[in-house]
């Protein structure tokens, strides 16, 4: 087997992996478990689900512990609470059917000519279970089980468990100044955000995990979800200043254990995440801007041992997200924009990448509007450019760029019906106007960017 | 160290804040002097201090808030706070909003706490007026003061106090949110929040007198 020939394994593999991972990327909702801990409606908490209104941010950074149901309680001789639990679990259930289509049929996956079905039901999409509330007096959790039904598995999805201590200081009666201090443990960088700009919880908030999507994403814009375990610190300033550092590691559930060289994308050592934002609140309004960044280093795996050299990305972020909050009308703007730089150096050697640096920068604008919560659409534009690479970005059908590019760009339109506040009738489309570097033949087997524009029709119901 | 002294800090300035209460001495200007009965120990103080909190979460520190979606209750009067808070409990107030975020909020709270929460908001100081349209604001005063004769609608003012400061259980108006104030009215004329003299007071109000009344209402 000549040497070309091994590069296009590799370089398909990867780009296999890169595809996988994307598609389970995309993020989940928001769940009914808040509301019966808290006996408020969604609409205290959310915009359209799961974007966070101001009181929704406050919730989450408090640790998920407002409650007001009956608590089973026990105190200590000194009289200090050991346990305060809630007295009715706060469990829900959120089910997903989902119907996609495709510009046109992909190629059937074992009869090389052939073309698969081209419009998918998915019953289910997705079937998730909910713990999502108070643990203890200042300690809660967002957890999510979730069975996938494309991948047909169960995985522990999006985790959040977070502590929260509440000080206030400063002025005559020491209420002057409010600060939150936290500690967040978590299993996706970004999943312990409060605004929507981040991508664990940014747009689109659902996607097809059928269609193709675009080769190339930065670590921080999820290829990290659910195979890493973090703990961060951060604090939350009189309403307006936000700071966070999480360290994460390798935490990747299935596969070979201890991890080996069956694994992919594997994170070496710790890998610092950090966070800035500054809110401003006024009237119905809400305005916050921020940075953030993950500094990774990774075992490419996929074959190759998890020692030597390493691949080292990092990732710099800016994003900004304005909201209004209206009787009748609301109305969001988000935007975020990742730049990532890449030194392959265990890749190069592995021969999965041929440069030994890259850089990919990401841009996602997205506008929504809502009426009375009910009907409501997004418009969003996305960008992804960045250094060509030969094997990384290799050609091959459906996932490939034939010209090694991974630019690609294009809008997601979506409109949403909730004839309840926990049922929701969403359609979307996806549409390239560049897929993997070009718009006409971009795999070299004769694919368009327009073949891969996606019809997707979701049927969401929590509770 | 650097945690140990923040809480120091912090309990200290508890305590302050705490026993700032009942002495109302320490209060702005144009806080009303009425008062309910005051919590009996630190202990009720302290389990009051973190219901505080989850109110200012949406009512804003010292209950003035952001959000028009949200009312000031800085300066309201105790006994209305605290009929509406039981009527919250008792789900008897049961417009939009009191469902969405209020009866979930107030469904825990105990008789102790709900007059402890009604002290403590009624003492701190208002919310300033807010500058507006100023023909719509002088209409709006003729609307509180004089009240509309041909419509048989009587002078706000003759409940609500001359400066709409409030008085026992008719609610401070002075300085609230507009839209706040307007959906009231438009929720209690609707009879989706039931109070029962209001009800005959505001029928015949009109969109555009209601509009006026809360500018008036919301630049003093």
């Amino acid at each position: 087997m000549g040497s070309r020939s091994r590069i296009f394994e590799h370089g398909l593999s990867k780009l296999l992996f890169l595809n996988t991972f994307w598609l389970a990327a995309v993020p989940s909702w928001a769940v009914p478990s808040f509301a019966r801990q808290t006996g408020m409606a969604c609409a205290a908490c959310h915009t359209i689900f799961p974007e966070l209104t101001p009181f929704g941010r406050e919730f989450k950074l408090n640790g998920y512990v407002l409650d007001n149901i009956k608590q089973i309680t026990d105190i200590d001789v000194e009289n200090k609470q050991t346990l305060a639990l809630n007295s009715i679990p706060p469990i829900s259930a959120m089910l997903e059917v989902s119907y996609t289509h495709t510009g046109s049929a992909l190629p059937d996956s074992a009869l090389p000519g052939a073309l698969a079905k081209d419009g998918e039901v998915l019953f289910p999409d997705q079937v998730s279970l909910f713990y999502a509330g108070k643990i203890a007096q200042e300690l809660g959790a967002f957890m999510q089980l979730t069975y996938d039904g494309a991948a047909d598995h169960f995985a522990l999805d999006n985790t959040d468990i977070r502590y929260a201590h509440h000080l206030a200081f400063g002025g005559i009666d020491g209420s002057d100044h409010h600060l939150i201090l936290g500690v967040t443990l978590n299993n996706n960088p970004t999943v312990q955000d409060v605004w929507n700009t981040t991508p664990a919880w940014g747009f689109p908030y659902s996607g097809s995990s059928v269609a193709p999507t675009p080769i190339a994403t930065s670590q921080v814009d999820g290829r990290l979800g659910q195979s890493v375990a973090g703990v961060g610190l951060y604090t939350w300033l009189d309403d307006h200043f936000y700071a966070e550092v999480t360290a994460y590691t390798a935490a990747i559930a299935g596969g070979a254990h201890p991890l080996d060289s069956t694994q992919s994308n594997v994170a070496h050592g710790l890998s610092p995440y950090w966070r800035l934002a500054y809110e401003q609140r006024w009237a119905r309004n809400s305005m916050s801007i921020g940075a953030y960044g993950l500094d990774t280093k990774v075992h490419p795996g996929n074959g190759t041992p998890l020692q030597g050299a390493t691949d080292r990305y990092k990732d710099t972020a800016v994003d900004f997200q304005y909201q209004f909050i209206g009787e009748n009308h609301l109305a969001t703007a988000l935007a975020t924009y990742i730049h990532e730089s890449q030194a392959l150096d265990a890749s190069v050697i592995d021969q999965f990448s041929a440069n030994a640096s890259n850089n990919l920068k990401t841009l996602k604008l997205t506008g929504e509007y809502s009426f009375h919560r009910k009907i409501g659409g997004s418009l969003g534009y996305f960008s992804t450019t960045g250094s060509s690479d030969m094997i990384l970005y290799a050609a091959a059908p459906v996932v490939g760029s034939a010209n090694n590019s991974p630019n690609s760009n294009g809008y997601i339109a979506e409109v949403n019906y909730l004839p309840w506040l926990n049922v929701r009738l969403q359609l979307q489309y996806v549409a390239y106007e560049k897929f993997d570097g070009l718009k006409l033949n971009y795999d070299g087997a004769g694919r368009n960017a327009s073949d891969n524009n996606t019809l997707y029709g979701l049927v969401w119901l929590a509770y | 160290m650097i945690h140990l002294a923040q809480k120091t800090i912090c309990a200290a300035a508890l305590y302050a804040a705490l026993f700032a209460m009942n002495a109302p001495v320490c209060a702005a200007d144009d806080v009303p002097s009425q008062g309910s009965p005051d919590l009996a120990t630190v202990e009720q103080h302290r389990a009051l201090q973190g219901t505080i909190e989850n109110c200012a979460n949406c009512h804003g520190a010292n209950g003035r808030s952001v959000s028009p979606t949200f009312p000031n209750l800085a300066a309201q009067t105790a006994p209305y706070i605290e009929a509406q808070l039981h009527a919250f409990k008792d789900q008897t107030r049961a417009d939009p909003d009191a469902q969405a975020y209020m009866w979930g909020m107030a469904s825990q709270l105990d008789d102790a706490s709900i007059s402890g929460l009604a002290n403590y908001f009624s003492k701190q100081a208002a919310a300033p007026g807010k500058s507006g349209n100023a023909k719509l604001i002088a209409q709006g005063k003729q609307i509180f003061t004089g009240g509309i004769l041909e419509r048989g609608i009587p002078a706000c003012a003759s409940c609500h106090g001359a400066l709409a400061q409030g008085n026992g259980p008719f609610p401070r108006l002075a300085g609230q949110h507009a839209p706040y104030l307007r959906k009231q009215l438009l929720v209690i004329q609707s009879v989706l929040r039931t109070a029962p003299v209001m009800h005959g007071v505001i029928k015949d109000l009109n969109r555009d007198q209601m509009q006026a009344v809360v500018a008036y209402l919301e630049s003093i």
